[in-house]
Formats: structure tokens, C-alpha cells, sequence
């Protein structure tokens, strides 16, 4: 039961992170659920069709998520970043549609066998995740995010290449999705397509901005708390998605910049302040 | 080829038109090296959108720019921006969002062209001394922690310039940069560029100020319609018939 | 047969073109992306099967579909977009208005369940044909087609050359602007709202008369395929969107014909990010927009 816990606590966790590295840069993906589809997929064939081990299995999966993150991210950076939000919901709904199409691996009834994830694996996971991401937000990277986030124009006039920028955060926040639905899937035993429809895609985002983005320890407690209240509140499961909605609306409408808002000011006082000591 | 004759940006026969409305009409000029060039004209000359499409910003409809002798016509903003052609633009456009320090600090060249290097290589200090150098330089040191978005105009003016220059670039554009500013503070302005010039090859100046561009451009080029109309030293282009025709066709021009 | 299809096909990509005119008219004024657009087309079906059921009549139905429907685009607009007007709220806007996708679709569920819904109307007018050189085509069809098209007509006339399509126009130029020359901008939002959300509810009642379903799934399935439409077409284009429902009508009907159908929705898709890198705007749109001004 303990292990239930943490094991999806964890999961949710690092799908969260998946959404934010990519929001870092100032796109918004509704492709992870598909991502995470493809990982637990491509994983859960390498394992069981060809007995490969499973984290091996976890980062082959999370490479191919990547690289098609990159693949059809690229047309819609090159343009505008607008188009990225559609191609995300693109992506979701296609991967679904051709996991369903293909019988090698269980067409709309799933595929199943895998074993092998334990809790050990998914702690391991989140802290790995975390520490990437705590070290990211002490470098040069984390401004250069910012000024992309910001105002693209002003960052391309600064020799930033936006584009260049914003599509390797989508081909991690893709690669993170995806390993995170490796070890999923492996916990599970059996995964169907039903599981990674659109609106997975979407409680995830709201997991990453619930918890708020003003730093990379908001969408770990939005996970956190959203994959546990339901748990403990009886009842409130069945009511997920309109007290989800509901929440999210009321804060964005309260508080439309802090939900999004990345580093508070006295974060971002202090972060220089320790650079110039340093 | 002699490198000092080379000018260091050639353009030739730049044209720009936005939904049938002409903004350049087959703009030629040269920039040389070491000088500071004045362009003038009255608003709506397309002053801006010539440095906007010599920038990338925009995609020019036709002619060629020639950088330190290279064809880089099509190339967009943030490559011509690594090549060392720095701007600032007429109507502000800084990170307001992110500290004083913090926007200088993007632009240091190593991060901004290899931002993904930074998360492997440790270099702890990450160009905050520069920085802070060129923060003293144009009087903002005492504000390096504050927003960006919460200095007064002329601040944020001098901000701008001074994240123009962190990139090391050779030819700096301004964009009006002494818009909006008093007398005291148009001085002060003109003797930071003229400090500024030390750290690059050329600097194009866009500005109303006649007394201001007299004291400072070595050469001049004024602009109307979307044409070049006189180019030469200052005391004799402010005085050509037409130069003065143009202003005084339009009114607004010293706004 | 293959005509069959293709008029399958073209009855479909119209009620298609309807989603998408909003989506389009939508993001061209306000330059956001409606998330919630496709639930107001779901919704559409089962206000008719409701007044249906209350005793209306076809006719009544429909009116009061395009009204409720129109309500809650007003709604929508309050609640997910009035406060995120700003040029770099898209994420906001977006998230906002998915989330209020999420409670309609919710909502909806709670009322009518998560299976699909019979609706049948009374008489005939569901399995009725005519047959036209040799084919034998249902009516409703026809009718659903001339209708759409009919709609859109008035759309494209609207918007082009009436007064209230001049402000749309404005304020899809450039909001500020249209301000300054006295425009309430709001307002101008509030009526695309309701005539977007108008057409997409009678789009979805449309769907559910044709089908004799109401189903909470088709917001995320139909819905957000016109999504993909719209950007095909160019965003922001009412041509395009018409055009690109069409063509994407007849094409999954082939697909289907060729025993494809299982990756039409896939299709869609893929042929939005291929449009993107070979024409970025779309079929028919400018890239110009209001933020790229420096
Ligand atoms: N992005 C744009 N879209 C359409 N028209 C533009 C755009 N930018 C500039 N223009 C037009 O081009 C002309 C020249 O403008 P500009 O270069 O800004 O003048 P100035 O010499 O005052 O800087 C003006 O008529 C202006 O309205
Ligand atoms: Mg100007």
C-alpha cells in the first residue's frame, strides 16, 4: 500500500517536472501524456519482446520520445510558439490512435507483462530529476530560460536562438514524460491506450501549475497533493476533473501572474546575491 | 583587401513594404569603421524598419546587406546577433521581469550562443564582474538587484545600451535612445556613447536631437519616405534645402 | 460507393468547417486559443436532445441550442478570457480554458452519463432519402449541409460588410487601436464569443441528430480535430477553416472507404505539422501578428 503511495506520488512528480521544464522556456505541452505513452510502450516492448532491462528500456524510451518531441516540435517553433500547444494536443491524440491501430502490441486491449519497477526506482528517479533541475536553476541556463520565456524577440536581438532553446526543453520535458511512463507501466504489469488520453494530458499541466512554477519545487507538491487528497477524501474521486478545473480557474483568476510567474522576486534577490558571492 | 577601407556594413538597395504600404524604398548606404553615423528623418521615415530588417527582425522584400564583407541578408536576428550587430529599440524592450544585473548578465556571448554548455561546465562566476563593470560604467551598479521593469525611462535607456554592449558587439544600432529624455540627461546619454564607441567598431544613432546628432555623428544620413535623401558631414546635410523641407513637412518631428 | 462518401465526407468536413469558423474567429480577434470550444459544440447535442425531450420541436430545438450555446461562449469568455487579455497570456488563456472544458465535460457526464445518449427524433426526418441521379442520399444530410454552409455564408457576409464586422475587424487588427477610435473592445469580444459558441453547438447538435447520439466524448475527439482544421486553413482565416473542414471531411471519408479509418484521427494531425513546415501560416493565413511588432 506504502509502496502504491510512493510509487505514483513519485511518478506523478517527475511528469509534473516534465510539463514544467518545458514551461520553463515558455511553452505549454498537452503532449505529455502521449509522451508518456510512448515510454511505456517502447519500454514495455524492449523488456518483454526482447528481454532488455528495464532502466535501459526507460532511457531507449525516453531517446525515442525525445527525439520525436523534437521531430514535430520543430515544424511549430520555426513558426510561432502558439502552434507548439497544438501540435502537443496532436501528438496525444495520434499517439493514442496508433497505439490502438498496431496489434503487435495489443491494439485497444493493451499490452501487458511487465514487471520489474519498484519504489527504490522511482525515488531514485525523483532525485535524480530534482538535482538536474536544482543545478539547472543555479547556472546561466536558468536566466537564458528566462529571457526566452520573457520576450523571444529581445532574447534573438541578444544572440539567444530561441527556437533552439525551446525545442531542446520540449525534447527533455518529452524524454522525463516518457521514462516516468516507462517506470509506470512496469509497475502496473498491463497498460491500455484508454489510460493516456488528452485529459491525462491536461491533469498533468494542472499538477505542474497547481502546485505553481514559481520554482522547481511547486509541481512536485501539486502532484504531491493532487494525487493524494483523492485518495483520502472519499468521494472526491469521482469529482476530479470539476473540483480540478474549478481550483484552477479560481487561482488563475485570483492570482493570473503567480501561477506562472517563475522565481518570486526576493528568490530571484537572493539567487544573485549568492552568483556575486560565489 | 584592405580591412580598414572595408566598410563595415554595406548595404544596397534595401526595400521593405508592409501590406502594400512602401517603408524602404531601395535604401543604400555604407557604416565605416570607427565612425558614429547619425540617421534622421521625421517619424515614419522608416528609420526603425531599416534597423529592424538590417537586424533580422523583419525579412527584407529585396536588395543586399554586406557585413564586414559578408552576405548576411537573410540570416535572422540571432545569428546576425553572435556576429556582432548589437540594438536597442525605440520603444524599450527589456526583460522587465528579470534584475538589472540579470539582463546584462544573458547577454554575455559565451551563454547566450551555448546556453545548454553552461549546465556542464562550471563557470561559477558566470561574467557577473563584466557585468557589473559595465553596470558601473553607464552609473546603474547601485540598481543591479532591482527589476528591470521599475527603473525610470532614462535608466532603462542606459540599461539597454549596456546589455547591447555585454555581447562584445562591433556595430551597435540606437534606437532613439534619448527619447523622452531632458536636456541633463540627453548630455549624460551622449557622453556614455561616447564612451560606448570605445568598445566597438561603429555605432548607428537614430535621433531627433539636431544638436545632439550635430555633436556627436561623424557623418549623417537623413531619410524620408523610405528614402535616403542626404548623406554627408553634419554641418552641411542640416543645411541642404530638401533636409530642411522634409522636417518642416511634417510636424512632430522633434517628439 | 464512392460518391456516397464523398458527399459523407463533405457533410461531415461542413459540420467540421462550423467548429473551426469559431475556433478561427476566436483566435483572430482575441489571438487565444479556446480550449473550451469543443465541450460548447458537445454540449450543443444534448441541449437539443433535452429540448427534445421536454416536447420542442426540431425547429425550437435548434433555437434554443444556438442560444444556450451562445450563453456559455459568453460564459467562457468571461470567466477564461476577460482577465487574460494581454499579448503574452496564451498559457494563461489556454489553461484557463481548458479548464473550464474540464467541468462542462465533467458536468455533463453527471447529468447524462458517460455512454452515448440515443436521441430520436419523431417522424422520419433522420432516415428520409431522395435520390438524386441515381443515388439515394438521407435528406437530413442535405439539409445539415445547405445549413452549414448557409451559416457560414452569413458569417463571411457579416463579418465583411456590416458594421459589427468592421469593429470585429478592428479589434482583430489591433485592440488598442480599435479602443482609441471608440471601440468597446469587450463587447466586440462578448458577440464573436456568442457567434462562435452559436455555430459550434449547432454544429454539435448537427453531429447528434446525423449520428442519433449525444456523446460527452465528441469535445475531444470531433472538437478538437477542427482545432487542428483551423490551423490548417491559417488561423484566423474564416476561408481557411471553411476550406480546411471540407477537404479534411472528404479525405477521412476516403480513408474510411480504403479501410483507413482507424488513423483519421491521426491524419488530421499529421497533416497540420506537414502544412506547418511547408506553409507555416496555413492554407490561406498571414503570419502577421499582433505581438510581432517591434
Ligand atoms: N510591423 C509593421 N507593420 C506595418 N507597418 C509598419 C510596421 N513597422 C513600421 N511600419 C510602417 O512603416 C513606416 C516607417 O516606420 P518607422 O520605420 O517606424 O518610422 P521611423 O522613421 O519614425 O522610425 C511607417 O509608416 C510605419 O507605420
Ligand atoms: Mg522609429
Amino acid at each position: 500500500m506504502m509502496q502504491d503511495y510512493v510509487v505514483f506520488v513519485g511518478i506523478n512528480i517527475v511528469l509534473a517536472w516534465s510539463v514544467y521544464v518545458i514551461l520553463l522556456a515558455g511553452s505549454l505541452s498537452f503532449a505529455n501524456g502521449g509522451f508518456m505513452a510512448i515510454g511505456a510502450y517502447v519500454s514495455g516492448v524492449l523488456t518483454v519482446k526482447f528481454g532488455v532491462p528495464l532502466v535501459l528500456a526507460a532511457l531507449a524510451a525516453g531517446v525515442a520520445a525525445g527525439a520525436i518531441g523534437v521531430l514535430v516540435g520543430f515544424p511549430a517553433l520555426r513558426t510561432r510558439g502558439i502552434y507548439l500547444m497544438l501540435v502537443t494536443v496532436g501528438v496525444t491524440v495520434s499517439v493514442k490512435a496508433v497505439i490502438e491501430s498496431i496489434d503487435y502490441v495489443g491494439g485497444i486491449q493493451g499490452f501487458g507483462g511487465m514487471v520489474g519497477t519498484t519504489q527504490w526506482h522511482v525515488v531514485a528517479l525523483v532525485a535524480m530529476v530534482g538535482c538536474g533541475l536544482w543545478a539547472l536553476s543555479k547556472s546561466p541556463l536558468q536566466r537564458i530560460l528566462d529571457a526566452v520565456r520573457e520576450d523571444e524577440l529581445s532574447a534573438a536581438s541578444l544572440g539567444i536562438n530561441p527556437v533552439h532553446v525551446k525545442l531542446v526543453c520540449f525534447g527533455a520535458g518529452a524524454f522525463l514524460a516518457a521514462v516516468a511512463g516507462s517506470f509506470y507501466a512496469h509497475y502496473l504489469i498491463h497498460v491500455a491506450p484508454d489510460q493516456f488520453g488528452i485529459v491525462l494530458s491536461v491533469f498533468i499541466v494542472l499538477y505542474a501549475v497547481l502546485g505553481g512554477t514559481n520554482n522547481l519545487w511547486g509541481p512536485p507538491i501539486g502532484a504531491a497533493i493532487m494525487t493524494l487528497i483523492p485518495e483520502f477524501v472519499r468521494g472526491l474521486e469521482s469529482w476530479r476533473p470539476t473540483a480540478f478545473g474549478i481550483i484552477i480557474l479560481g487561482l488563475l483568476l485570483i492570482r493570473p501572474d503567480g501561477l506562472l510567474a517563475f522565481r518570486s522576486i526576493t528568490a530571484r534577490a537572493r539567487g544573485i546575491f549568492v552568483t556575486k558571492r560565489a | 583587401m584592405d580591412m580598414a577601407a572595408q566598410p563595415i556594413l554595406a548595404v544596397d538597395g534595401l526595400r521593405k513594404s508592409f501590406r502594400g504600404l512602401t517603408a524602404l524604398e531601395s535604401v543604400s548606404l555604407e557604416v565605416r569603421r570607427g565612425e558614429i553615423l547619425g540617421l534622421m528623418g521625421p517619424n515614419g521615415a522608416g528609420k526603425s524598419v531599416f534597423i529592424n530588417v538590417i537586424t533580422g527582425l523583419y525579412p527584407s522584400d529585396g536588395g543586399a546587406i554586406r557585413y564586414c564583407g559578408r552576405d548576411v541578408t537573410a540570416l535572422p536576428s540571432y545569428v546576425l546577433a553572435r556576429l556582432g550587430i548589437a540594438r536597442t529599440y525605440q520603444n524599450i524592450r527589456l526583460l522587465r521581469r528579470m534584475t538589472v544585473l540579470e539582463n546584462v548578465l544573458v547577454a554575455i556571448k559565451d551563454h547566450a550562443s551555448q546556453p545548454f554548455r553552461s549546465l556542464f561546465v562550471r563557470n561559477r562566476s558566470g561574467g557577473v564582474a563584466a557585468a557589473m563593470a559595465l553596470l558601473e560604467q553607464f552609473h546603474l551598479a547601485d540598481k543591479a538587484d532591482r527589476l528591470a521593469g521599475t527603473l525610470a525611462y532614462g535608466e532603462a535607456r542606459r540599461l539597454e545600451i549596456a546589455r547591447a554592449l555585454a555581447g562584445k558587439p562591433s556595430l551597435l544600432f540606437l534606437d532613439e535612445p534619448a527619447a523622452g529624455m531632458n536636456e541633463r540627461e540627453t548630455e549624460e546619454l551622449a557622453a556614455t556613447i561616447r564612451t560606448s564607441h570605445r568598445l566597438v567598431e561603429a555605432i548607428v544613432i537614430v535621433e531627433h536631437d539636431v544638436a545632439m546628432m550635430r555633436g556627436l555623428s561623424d557623418r549623417l544620413v537623413v531619410m524620408d519616405s523610405g528614402r535616403k535623401i542626404a548623406e554627408g558631414n553634419p554641418a552641411d546635410v542640416l543645411t541642404q534645402p530638401n533636409v530642411v523641407e522634409a522636417y518642416l513637412g511634417t510636424d512632430g518631428a522633434d517628439d | 460507393m464512392l460518391v456516397e462518401q464523398l458527399i459523407n465526407g463533405v457533410v461531415l468536413g461542413s459540420m467540421y468547417a462550423l467548429i473551426a469558423q469559431g475556433y478561427t474567429l476566436i483566435f483572430g480577434v482575441l489571438d487565444k486559443l479556446n480550449f473550451a470550444h469543443g465541450e460548447v459544440f458537445m454540449l450543443g447535442g444534448f441541449v437539443c436532445l433535452a429540448s427534445i425531450a421536454l416536447g420542442a420541436s426540431l425547429p425550437v430545438a435548434i433555437l434554443v441550442a444556438a442560444i444556450i450555446s451562445g450563453l456559455l461562449g459568453l460564459m467562457i469568455e468571461f470567466v477564461g478570457f476577460r482577465k487574460f487579455r494581454s499579448p503574452d497570456a496564451h498559457i494563461t488563456a489556454a489553461l484557463s480554458s481548458f479548464a473550464i472544458g474540464l467541468v462542462i465535460i465533467d458536468l455533463s457526464q453527471k447529468v447524462w452519463g458517460a455512454e452515448p445518449v440515443a436521441l430520436t427524433l419523431p417522424g422520419t426526418l433522420q432516415t428520409a432519402t431522395v435520390s438524386i441521379a441515381g443515388l439515394n442520399i438521407v435528406v437530413l444530410r442535405l439539409a445539415i449541409l445547405v445549413i452549414s454552409l448557409l451559416l457560414m455564408f452569413v458569417l463571411y457576409g457579416v463579418v465583411v460588410k456590416t458594421s459589427l464586422g468592421r469593429r470585429i475587424r478592428a479589434v482583430a487588427e489591433s485592440p488598442a487601436k480599435a479602443a482609441l477610435f471608440g471601440i468597446n473592445v469587450t463587447r466586440v469580444n462578448q458577440q464573436v464569443f456568442f457567434i462562435a459558441s452559436a455555430m459550434s453547438g449547432l454544429a454539435g447538435l448537427a453531429l447528434a441528430v446525423r449520428t442519433g447520439y449525444a456523446n460527452t466524448d465528441v469535445g475531444f475527439t470531433f472538437g478538437l480535430k477542427a482545432l487542428a482544421i483551423m490551423a490548417i486553413g491559417g488561423m484566423g482565416d474564416l476561408r481557411g477553416a471553411l476550406i480546411g473542414g471540407l477537404l479534411v471531411g472528404v479525405l477521412e471519408a476516403l480513408a474510411f472507404q480504403w479501410g483507413l479509418g482507424q488513423l483519421a484521427d491521426v491524419f488530421v494531425w499529421l497533416f497540420m505539422i506537414v502544412i506547418l513546415l511547408v506553409r507555416p501560416a496555413g492554407l490561406f493565413g498571414t503570419l502577421i501578428s499582433k505581438d510581432v511588432r517591434a
